[in-house]
């Protein structure tokens, strides 16, 4: 069967109609679980909240392990999926301002637009401070682009790259991320109670 | 009652779903591993295999190198003595075990050329097929019959008695030519020419067609002294 759209059981055309039914619902989560709130999110850095972490990690296992079931029983060809290519250094230095940003402002790009959407003024401050940045981006790409466009790896896994069996990377990863969980918890019990 | 023993279980409900995380990827370290199949699909493999594009014919194969059809990529899948020995114009040599190799795959696995493979018989080259053909490989076709067909075809056509239909003499006569085009020389050819040279020249002792004479001169010589 296979990833749906490339292998032509749902028609191309409707891949953006699905992209945003899809949005809806992961905009409608995010919010329903409390992740428009910028103290929630900002919480994992300070030590009081891990939901974020808990939520990112169990959606990567969860999908990585039905992804590898499906793989199996042949319901979906893995090597037919998309993998997001590599740019090293672009990805390092963007991520060190992704993050940078999400401590400052206590967004990342989705759950801010999901803050807009209730009416959260910080939320609204932090797009324009998102396009801001895009505008300024935009403007300097031709000093930006040999490491935007530079170092490029090619559309590499950790699998490829460390050369190891996928199931035992999943099953070590799964591990790791219920024990990093059950210690994010004995912090956030320790931690003094922030209410927000 | 009830509802505390609910509240109980549910108290649990993070060790449990954890558990569950974890035992489900403890299977798949535990999975039984079997061998991915690569490439097409069987059902696909299957009718490529049927599908009469799969033969190019001797003759189909004679007028494209005549025509110098640029598209051509002929292969040979004998081993390199053989391949030493005879092969067909242009050919490359890939020996059947080198098929799959790194420095073959160039060859035959693209979509700018029509490529070919040809043996002594078919056999080998069908092998090749069947083995890249399963990879996905595409535009590959076998020469029907191999050399041995090219032979008995092309350089040796089997001249058609007279009660045949006329196809098959113009059949035969394409082939001869074509045969004439890979060096074949026949002697009915090189006999009778220069007889019917001789008795147009006899006549006028000094005529235009010195265009031809030029190439038969070393046959003209011995019809001249039986004359």
């Amino acid at each position: 069967m296979g990833p749906l759209i490339p292998n032509g059981i749902i028609s191309f055309e409707w891949s953006s109609i699905i992209a945003i039914v899809i949005g809806i619902f992961f905009g409608f989560i995010l919010e329903a679980s409390g992740f428009s709130s910028s103290r929630k999110l900002a919480g994992v850095f300070y030590g009081y909240d891990f939901a974020v972490l808990k939520v990112f990690f169990t959606a990567a296992i969860v999908s990585l392990i039905g992804l590898l079931y499906m793989d199996y029983l042949g319901y979906v060809d893995m090597s037919s999926l998309y993998v997001h290519p590599t740019y090293l250094w672009g990805a390092i230095i963007g991520g060190v301002i992704m993050g940078i940003g999400f401590v400052a402002g206590g967004f990342c790009p989705g759950t801010s637009l999901s803050a807009v959407a209730i009416g959260k003024i910080d939320a609204i401050a932090n797009v324009i401070g998102i396009m801001v940045g895009i505008f300024i981006f935009s403007e300097l790409y031709t000093f930006f682009e040999p490491i935007y466009n530079g170092y490029f790896q090619g559309n590499i896994t950790l699998v490829d790259s460390l050369g190891i069996n996928p199931y035992w990377f999943v099953f070590v990863l799964t591990v790791f991320a219920v024990i990093m969980f059950a210690v994010s918890d004995m912090i956030r019990k320790r931690v003094k109670k922030v209410f927000y | 009652m009830v509802n505390r023993k609910l509240v109980k279980f549910l108290s649990f409900r993070y060790i449990i779903l954890a558990s569950i995380l974890i035992v489900l990827a403890g299977g798949l370290v535990l999975l039984p591993k079997y061998e991915k199949h690569e490439g097409i699909s069987p059902e696909n493999l299957l009718a490529n295999a049927i599908s009469p594009e799969r033969y190019i014919s001797t003759d189909e194969l004679a007028d494209r190198i005549i025509n110098q059809d640029p598209s051509l990529l002929l292969v040979d899948v004998r081993d390199e003595n053989s391949f030493k020995k005879y092969t067909l114009p242009g050919a490359v040599n890939i020996p059947l075990e080198q098929v799959l190799e790194e420095d073959s795959e160039p060859y035959m696995d693209q979509n700018s050329y029509d490529v070919v493979l040809f043996s002594n018989d078919n056999f080998h080259a069908d092998q090749a097929w069947i083995l890249c053909s399963r990879l996905g490989f595409e535009n590959l076709h076998v020469l029907k019959g191999g050399l041995n067909q090219w032979f008995n075809t092309i350089i040796n056509p089997k001249e058609p008695s007279e009660n045949m239909a006329s196809n098959e003499f113009e059949k035969y006569n394409f082939r001869k030519a074509a045969s004439m085009y890979f060096g074949v020389a026949y002697p009915e050819k090189v006999v009778r020419k220069p007889v019917v040279k001789k008795y147009v020249l006899e006549k006028p002792k000094t005529t235009a067609p010195k265009k031809v004479v030029p190439v038969k001169k070393k046959k003209k010589m011995p019809v001249e002294g039986g004359c």
